[in-house]
């Protein structure tokens, strides 16, 4: 052993010039000055899940471990101090070339280190707490968000802009998003609540819990789930299912396409066995949502006003003349908002319109 | 090894001859043992009590049926159970009441058969004999190996020192198992059907190698075994049991009766005398005998 | 004849920890992040000289924050589980036993398990529980896997897989039932992870697990005596009764431990001995040392592919000795035991 390390020393000692040029090279990538301001002006606050942090003053290097995370700071208009992102991290799509750290469950804490973050910004739902404290053993800043609740999400957003340096923006997306779920509340407000029964996972069948961030998007979209479970995500029977009898089968789907996914969907249940004797399937009450509604990110509002003009279309008919304006209405101030919110009042235009 | 020499308690002379007798080394007085499952209920089975005494170079066979007590008796001597009643004693000590390594010093049991899980060289597992002397963990010195050599030169198995167990045959296993009992150098060597799985000819040589070893080595030999002729022709004493019942005790002229071994055995058979003065057991066939349905009254005896 | 010296069983530990000394520098060498031969060493020597301030920043944070602390957990975990699985082979007498195998793994993790979801504010109660629960199930498959009072090779094994998934069981009743987030990292600490640093801390672990190593060394004569039978073992000296006692508290003492710090790591119990066995003989004197390094060696190797293998993503190492575990032990099935 001790031979062994003698070796390892004289190698050392002859690799010195390589080894000096090596650690300029780091240094370079590091972005020291940065670094080393952040570390003499830090501020403490408290994150979403009660621990207390040491944020730098001037977050220059961002690294997420969720996806939703990603398309928070990219609505946040912060992409370019964003250096590391986790796995699935596809929303919006320029995300993905951005250098990756790992699962969420199981991020590459060496990737995320080497990334020389000022601030880790992770969530409750989806990392695990032992990379928290892994992190913060390491002496690296870690924002903690905890979404469960459409409303809770807004506040996240809120909250990751005052980390990061971001309020103005943080607060225009905020607010932004507020009307837009305001203007569908009033609009919701006289019909009836569609009884729906959200699919998580088919097989096994995979449903929500009272307390998912899920089940208050529902709620925002003028539906309730059907399911009445403390768990997260209880395992259903088929059975139950025909038993409590929803309005609507609602699916998440990642290749989210429309019309013709939805009809896709209803062709493959009504040739099922079990399905098929459903009344919501028998009278094509099937509905496919974009997976975002699994994600507390601002994309989470487009998925619910999808959702809503699917459940219920009677109260949106006077919109089908401006079916243009409509689409507008919908896609514009997100993907405005996620190109660094051009113009936050040709949003709000865009809105008034199609109301 | 010191013990050996030490006089026994019980010496005497041969009233005969004048001489200086071997003294009496092995003494079994009344012992009966029992076991039960639980401490309230009735034993499941008893070994009634049962005497007999060996001196040293004298090798005892213990006769009787499966079942029989045989192999509980044999633990009695070896002091792994405590007599119910009675005594046992091995030169004037109760092995029971030794401590294990001391017991491991003076009794060596061979047993019937032994599963190697692993790879084992023949030479690790006859220095294994030399475990009760020496602190718990030890390492073997020139003086443990040469007693092993030894044993293994003494039941003529020496060329196999270096061979793996599991390549053995039945009988180099058996010698080999029998030298590690001979590395514990004990003054009395335990046998549980030591012929069990050898062919004829290994049965006869084992007998002979026994024979010699309680010569050379004065051991108090006792072996438990079915081999009615062959424990005729080369045993001192018998003791015969059945269903845990001691029914003889003695020289095999005294033993092998006729009556006494139908009895044991169950069985209908002849007795004969050789010209050396030692029985021979002839077993009877063709003749209309009753066969009796016995294995549901026999009493189990746990393992 | 050539009978074991304590100068031999120094000359084997000295080469495998010669090995394991390679294998610590090559792990602390590769990763996600690449730090060259020369620059770990140079870390590793400025560390060791206490020229911190000299180290690049990053460097320190991933050699001594990340690399070693992990490469340090996968030694200690891989004796742990190397020395119980060798010493569960000489007291059941079944060259398949393994805490994997006997379900102890999983008594363990039930254990731990239990405690998180009792007794979640304190650290040593989730090390305790998982002893207990491993005590607990190598007590229930020995009376389980016996048959007219012999233990029976074949009923232990199927005893100790049957509780093995009764346990499995529970523990999946309890990650659907508790609800609550910190259950749902569970799932992948079940297969086996090295990422966290043990809330007791590495000095302790190693301190446990050294006297628990230590205690079932002290019983190796007798062990290789009860290899070839208890009963035998009895007449030769043997107290068999405390031995096994020592040896299951111990055993379960390891498994316990390295259960609760890093998960149900497979194979490593089963294979690592019967390697060094065929390496270096089944003389228990030189099994266990030479077990405890060698199981080692295996993890921190299995844990640096784990790392690196699909980096940045990380593989849990119980999926990776399962992985090669598996194909070496069906060979090593077939070769031995055929």
């Amino acid at each position: 052993m001790i031979a062994l390390l003698c070796v390892a020393w004289t190698c050392a000692a002859q690799n010195k010039i390589a080894l000096a040029a090596t650690k300029q090279q780091t240094q370079q990538e590091a972005k020291p000055d940065s670094k080393m301001n952040a570390k003499q002006m830090t501020r403490e606050v408290i994150d979403e899940t009660g621990r207390h942090v040491a944020v730098p003053v001037n977050v220059q290097r961002i690294v997420t471990l969720a996806p939703n995370l990603t398309e928070i700071v990219y609505a946040l208009g912060a992409q370019d101090r964003l250096v590391a992102v986790s796995n699935y991290s596809d929303s919006p799509p320029e995300a993905k070339s951005k250098p990756h750290i790992g699962l969420p469950m199981n991020p590459n804490l060496e990737a995320i280190v080497a990334a020389h973050p000022d601030i880790v910004l992770i969530t409750t739902e989806g990392n695990r707490r032992e990379t928290a404290d892994e992190l913060a053993r390491l002496g690296i800043a870690v924002y903690a968000t905890n979404p469960y609740s459409v409303e809770s999400m807004l506040e996240s957003i809120e909250h990751i802009g005052g980390v990061i340096g971001a309020t103005a923006q943080a607060e225009s997306v905020v607010a932004n998003l507020r009307q837009r779920l305001n203007a569908l509340q009033s609009k919701l407000a006289s019909v009836p609540v569609a009884r729906v029964f959200f699919v998580v996972g088919e097989s096994p069948l995979i449903s929500l819990g009272e307390h998912t961030f899920i089940a208050d998007a529902l709620r925002y979209a003028g539906a309730q789930s059907v399911v009445r479970a403390k768990q997260d995500w209880p395992q259903i029977s088929l059975e139950e299912v025909v038993r409590l009898n929803p309005d609507y089968l609602v699916f998440a789907s990642s290749d989210f396409g429309g019309e013709d996914s939805t009809a896709k969907q209803l062709a493959e249940l009504r040739s099922e066995a079990g399905w098929r004797e459903l009344a919501a399937v028998r009278q094509g009450r099937v509905v496919v949502v974009s997976d975002e509604i699994d994600l507390p990110a601002p994309g989470l509002v487009d998925a619910i006003e999808k959702l809503a003009r699917q459940l219920h279309p009677n109260v949106f008919e006077d919109g089908a003349q401006h079916a243009s304006l409509r689409r507008l209405a919908v896609f514009v101030p997100v993907r405005a908002h996620l190109q660094n919110a051009v113009s936050q009042d040709s949003c709000r235009e865009a809105f008034a319109c199609a109301r | 090894m010191s013990a050996h020499g030490m006089p026994a308690p019980n010496t005497g002379r041969d009233a005969a001859t004048g001489w200086m007798q071997n003294p009496v080394h092995l003494v079994v007085e009344q012992a009966s043992y029992a076991y039960s499952t639980s401490d309230r209920d009735a034993p499941d089975f008893t070994l009634g009590p049962v005497t007999f005494s060996a001196r040293q170079r004298e090798i005892v066979g213990i006769l009787g049926q499966n079942a029989s007590g045989k192999s509980t008796l044999l633990r009695l001597l070896s002091g792994e159970f405590k007599p119910l009643s009675g005594r046992v004693e091995l030169d004037g000590k109760s092995p029971s009441q030794l401590a294990l390594r001391e017991r491991a010093q003076r009794i060596a049991m061979v047993h019937q058969e032994s599963t190697l899980m692993f790879p084992l060289r023949v030479w690790e597992y006859v220095l294994q004999g030399r475990y009760p002397y020496g602190r718990r963990l030890r390492f073997e010195n020139d003086g443990d190996c040469l007693m092993a050599e030894n044993a293994l030169a003494q039941v003529g198995a020496k060329a196999l020192l270096d061979r793996r167990m599991d390549q053995l045959s039945g009988g180099e296993g058996q010698r080999v198992i029998l030298a590690r009992a001979l590395a514990q150098q004990p003054m009395l060597l335990l046998l549980d059907e030591p012929t069990q799985h050898l062919d004829i000819g290994g049965k006869v040589e084992l007998m002979r190698r026994l024979r010699k070893l309680a010569e050379e080595n004065r051991y108090t030999v006792v072996v438990v075994t079915h081999e009615l002729n062959l424990a005729a022709e080369f045993f001192d004493s018998i003791v015969l049991v059945q269903r845990g019942k001691c029914l003889a005790s003695g020289k095999p002229a005294d033993v092998y009766r006729r009556e006494l071994l139908e009895q044991a055995f169950e069985t209908e058979l002849d007795v004969e005398m050789n010209a050396n003065g030692r029985p021979r057991v002839i077993l009877r066939g063709g003749e209309e005998t009753e066969i009796a349905d016995a294995s549901a009254e026999t009493p189990k005896e746990p393992q | 004849m050539r009978p074991l010296t304590p100068r031999r069983i120094v000359a084997i530990c000295a080469l495998l920890a010669g090995v394991l000394f390679i294998v610590v520098v090559f792990s602390l060498q590769v990763g996600a992040y690449p730090i060259s031969v020369s620059d770990v060493a140079m870390t590793l020597v400025r560390g060791a000289l206490g020229h911190w301030n000299s180290i690049p920043s990053s460097d320190r944070l991933i050699v001594f924050g990340l690399r070693l602390p992990r490469i340090a957990l996968g030694i200690l975990v891989g004796a742990a589980l190397s020395v119980s699985g060798a010493s569960f082979q000489a007291l059941l007498r079944n060259p398949l036993a393994d805490p994997y195998v006997l379900g102890v793994s999983s008594g363990a993790a039930l254990g731990a398990i239990l405690a998180l979801v009792w007794l979640p504010q304190f650290p040593w109660a989730m090390q305790g529980l998982a002893f207990l629960g491993a005590l607990a199930t190598i007590a229930a498959v020995y009376f389980l896997g016996r048959r007219k009072g012999q233990l029976d090779s074949t009923t232990l094994l199927l005893a100790g897989i049957i509780s093995a998934s009764f346990l499995s069981a529970i523990i999946m009743f309890l990650m659907t039932t508790v609800s609550g987030r910190d259950l749902r990292g569970m799932a992948f600490w079940l297969m086996g992870d090295l990422g966290t640093a043990p809330a007791i801390g590495l000095g302790f672990l190693f301190f446990v697990l050294l006297i628990g190593i230590g205690a079932i060394y002290t019983t190796s004569s007798d062990l290789n005596l009860i290899l070839t039978g208890e009963q035998e073992a009895h007449h030769l000296g043997v107290n068999v009764p405390r031995v096994k006692l020592v040896v299951y508290v111990s055993a379960s003492l390891l498994t316990g431990l390295a259960v609760s710090v890093s998960g149900a790591i497979g194979y490593v119990g089963l294979l690592i001995p019967h390697v060094m066995r065929m390496l270096f003989g089944s003389d228990y004197r030189v099994l266990i040392p030479a077990s405890a390094i060698g199981g080692a060696i295996a993890v921190a190797l299995a844990d640096t592919l784990a790392r690196t293998v699909v980096a940045p993503t990380e593989l849990p190492v119980g999926a990776v000795t399962a992985a090669i575990g598996a194909p070496v032990f069906i060979y090593l099935l077939r070769r031995r035991f055929a």
